[in-house]
């Protein structure tokens, strides 16, 4: 009697101590977000003169009418991520469940063979030389969406993810019994290992997705059209074009004929950047926890 | 049973692979078309010979490019059966991809070239061709348009590997400071180290919520050198902390660790102390023109050439027409004024090239003709721009127009017998003529530096110079002559001798080469 007291105790100072850590770290992390989002409502001179606020002191929509007021670019820069993203995790879902699936079968005679090949790009790369004249010179994949689909597709990673997901979520029996009731490979694929591998194909379509979303490296390298850039380079870009007027303009005596954003506008590109991602997150990830300790724990 | 499983077996792994390739090859050819299709098109064309161009430019391209790019590829047709596609990289990360597209192989027919994006070290390791047996044959015209004396400036061991832009410029840079605010307060003109320093006090004095420079990463210390001293290059920051005197380039001394490195220091840390400079001057994020423009500061002391200060007073007059700006060019207190070098705008053709001959041509239409001219550096008639006595007009405004004037940055193509200028750039104009008075060449520019025998070290010395360095220029450290010894133990433990003395022999194998004494 006296010990479960003690315990309840202890139990009630635990939850008191976790929550407010919890608590206190939300608030941690969502503070430079809300800075963000109440500078993009600011006024420009409000910034400039006092700063940033938690709660914008002079309201104003300014900035984002400065991003929609042409908004054919930015349309088309967010067409062009929306497309990657869906079709990218779409494509790279698919490849990779194959992939876990294959790998993780103790049929597959040569399993250890190709698992050794995929792992080793994971310690040994080329660089960025070769891999960018592979797709540039030998794909010729430069001003194409393929490029900007084709180098995520397959990470080793997410492979490795995968495989250890869906061996400890599908049970060598059950794919045993499958056989014996008469099921092919693909349809234990389709009805057993997709179904059961759920919460993994969630977590893996969330990284891919969030992947695709972010990327703006690929388009930096290989898109010159600005028409196909994604929206994440476009901001970076449209930022940059900023540092290299000041940096490089001094001595170069270049002259560049273009409107720099103003420190409202640059808020609500950020805003409208990061916005639609965000809404994944409360969709997969009661997934997602799940998707991640049993890949990892029980590989 | 087990045969017919086997055989199932591999026929759907071959399958899947023909899917798989299958969606990459729709992909490919439904987006990529455009590239491919032209190039192949072109091959299988009419008269047999058409190419394709690729063009490459740094920076953004304009809206209109498209407009511009089949107009431009209407006369180059007719005149040269080519057709030509202009690339351009942006400003993010535009150094890795030059480096990328010339170390790939890709095929680029016309590339940007400038002392800045390292024309001399790419022509040394063969990245161009050597134009010199071509010109006379492909482009006589250019050959000619181009001064001799020009062509011998660019050349890079005897070869000629770009094609300079003949209009001459200054980005020469001066002090420019709040012209109101000293004629309120009667301040003297911030023209020597003396009157800068007393002109800031009286700013301090007066206007206690400026801080009177408007600094970035210390950029002021370039402006001092440029004040006080006669470097051989125009921006007043020789690398290695050496010093090469205009009028004495063979005697190299180290301006790091001497007596007038101590000397200035302990000017930055009196500014400081005084509160001339921020005290977060390393972590400043804006331009030094816009905390002038907003009124957080009253002088500028880096990076303001003519052109940009130019920039600064229109933007000013329409803020706050109350202000004045201010101007001192830093030739003035030299002595002498030096124009950009031609290597500092060209254009080159890469090795990868297929078409040179071609692609020499079309660049000699794209400087010598005027319609193709005109339509790259100003846009369309009537559509972009118009001619109003003489001077360039922009139709609409910087938001509506999708072509500004030089809207492509076509820096090097600008041929003064051409070229139309805004009417507030007369003021520039007239700051040139005043430099074209005490005009001497650029005998830094051509030298091209070889770092690859200290390549380690050069960059363990730049580690050093950001951590001892910075502080001391912007007065952070209380001791400054102590500061100044640890900061030159740890250069030269990181190898500055070497560096120096490397240095030192290139630049003088340089001037030999080059004739100058």
């Amino acid at each position: 009697m006296h010990t479960r007291a003690r315990d309840s105790e202890f139990t009630l100072l635990f939850q008191m101590i976790a929550y407010s850590v919890i608590v206190i770290l939300s608030i941690i992390c969502l503070l430079p977000f809300l800075l963000i989002l109440s500078g993009s409502f600011s006024s420009n001179e409000s910034i400039v003169r006092d700063g940033y606020h938690l709660f914008p002191t002079d309201f104003s929509l300014e900035g984002y009418k400065m991003v929609f007021k042409f908004p054919t670019q930015v349309l088309k820069a967010y067409g062009v991520t929306v497309f990657t993203t869906v079709v990218g995790t779409a494509l790279g879902l698919f490849l990779i469940t194959m992939a876990g699936f294959v790998l993780q079968r103790k049929d597959f005679k040569y399993r250890n063979t190709f698992s050794f090949f995929i792992y080793f790009t994971t310690l040994f790369g080329g660089g960025l030389v070769p891999w960018y004249i592979m797709l540039a010179n030998y794909f010729n994949l430069t001003d194409t969406y393929t490029v900007l689909i084709f180098p995520g597709l397959m990470t080793p990673f997410l492979i490795i993810l995968m495989k250890n997901f869906i061996r400890s979520a599908v049970p060598e029996e059950l794919i045993e019994s499958a056989k014996i009731d008469g099921a092919n490979d693909f349809r234990m694929y389709c009805s057993i290992v997709l179904k059961l591998a759920m919460p993994g194909i969630a977590t893996v379509g969330l990284f891919l997705a969030l992947g695709y979303w972010n990327d703006w490296f690929t388009s930096s390298l290989f898109i010159n059209d600005p028409d196909m850039y994604q929206l994440q380079f476009y901001l970076y870009n449209t930022m940059n074009t900023i540092t290299f007027i000041d940096q490089m303009a001094i001595g170069t005596g270049i002259t560049l004929s273009q409107d720099v954003p103003t420190e409202s506008t640059k808020m609500a590109m950020a805003i409208v950047v990061t916005g639609p991602i965000l809404f994944l997150y409360p969709f997969v990830q009661r997934y997602f926890v799940k998707g991640l300790t049993i890949g990892a724990v029980k590989g | 049973m087990r045969m017919r499983n086997k055989t199932i077996r591999h026929l759907s792994l071959v399958f899947a692979l023909m899917l798989f390739a299958g969606i990459l090859a729709a992909c490919n050819n439904g987006s990529g078309g455009s590239a491919q299709g032209s190039e192949q098109g072109s091959s299988s064309g009419n008269k047999g010979e058409k190419v394709t161009l690729q063009f490459y430019m740094l920076g953004d391209a304009p809206k209109d490019l498209p407009v511009i790019e089949s107009e431009i590829n209407k006369l180059a047709e007719a005149d040269l059966n080519v057709n030509v596609k202009f690339n351009y990289t942006s400003w993010t990360d535009w150094d890795q991809k030059y480096k990328l597209l010339l170390s790939s192989g890709q095929p680029i027919d016309l590339i940007f070239t400038a002392d800045w994006t390292f024309y001399q070290s790419y022509a040394k390791k063969g990245a161009f061709l050597p134009l010199d047996e071509i010109l006379p044959k492909a482009a006589p015209a250019l050959k000619s348009h181009v001064p001799e004396d020009m062509w011998n400036a660019v050349k890079i061991n005897d070869k000629i590997y770009t094609v300079p832009s003949t209009w001459i410029e200054y980005v020469t840079e001066g002090i420019a400071y709040r012209e109101d605010l000293r004629e309120k307060y009667n301040l003297p003109k911030p023209e020597s180290v003396e009157t800068l320093e007393a002109y800031l006090e009286g700013i301090k004095a007066n206007e206690p919520s400026m801080t009177p420079i408007a600094d970035s990463n210390a950029n002021h210390t370039h402006g001092i050198r440029q004040l006080t001293s006669k470097l051989v290059n125009t921006a007043g920051q020789l690398p290695y902390g050496l010093d090469i005197m205009y009028d004495t380039p063979s005697s190299i001394t180290s301006y790091w660790g001497s007596a007038q490195h101590l000397e200035d220091l302990k000017t930055y840390k009196r500014w400081m102390d005084k509160g001339f400079f921020p005290k977060n001057v390393l972590n400043v994020k804006d331009t030094s023109n816009s905390l002038l423009q907003n009124g957080k500061s009253a002088v500028v002391l880096s990076g303001e050439n003519p052109n940009k200060f130019n920039a600064d007073v229109i933007k000013v007059q329409s803020t706050h027409p109350d202000w004045k700006l201010g101007y001192f060019p830093y030739p003035n207190a030299k002595g002498f004024a030096q124009p950009v070098h031609p290597i500092h705008n060209g254009f080159a053709i890469p090795r990868s090239s297929k078409n040179p001959e071609k692609a020499l041509a079309f660049y000699e239409k794209l400087v010598t003709d005027k319609r193709y001219n005109w339509l790259t550096e100003y846009g369309v008639e009537g559509k972009n721009f118009e001619v109003q006595d003489g001077y360039y007009k922009m139709v609409g405004d910087a938001q509506t127009n999708g072509f500004p004037r030089e809207g492509m940055n076509g820096w090097a193509w600008r041929n003064p017998d051409f070229m139309l200028y805004d009417k507030t750039f007369d003021d520039v104009l007239t700051m040139f003529e005043e430099l074209d008075k005490i005009k001497k060449p650029d005998i830094f520019t051509g030298f091209a530096e070889d770092w690859t025998p200290y390549q380690a070290e050069k960059a363990a010395l730049e580690q050093v110079e950001k951590q001892y360095l910075y502080p001391l220029n912007v007065g952070l450290v209380e001791d400054v002559e102590a500061g100044l010894n640890t900061f030159m133990e740890k250069a030269k433990q990181a190898g500055l001798e070497k560096i120096q003395t490397e240095y030192t022999k290139q630049w003088q194998e340089y001037l030999k080469s080059a004739g100058i004494q």
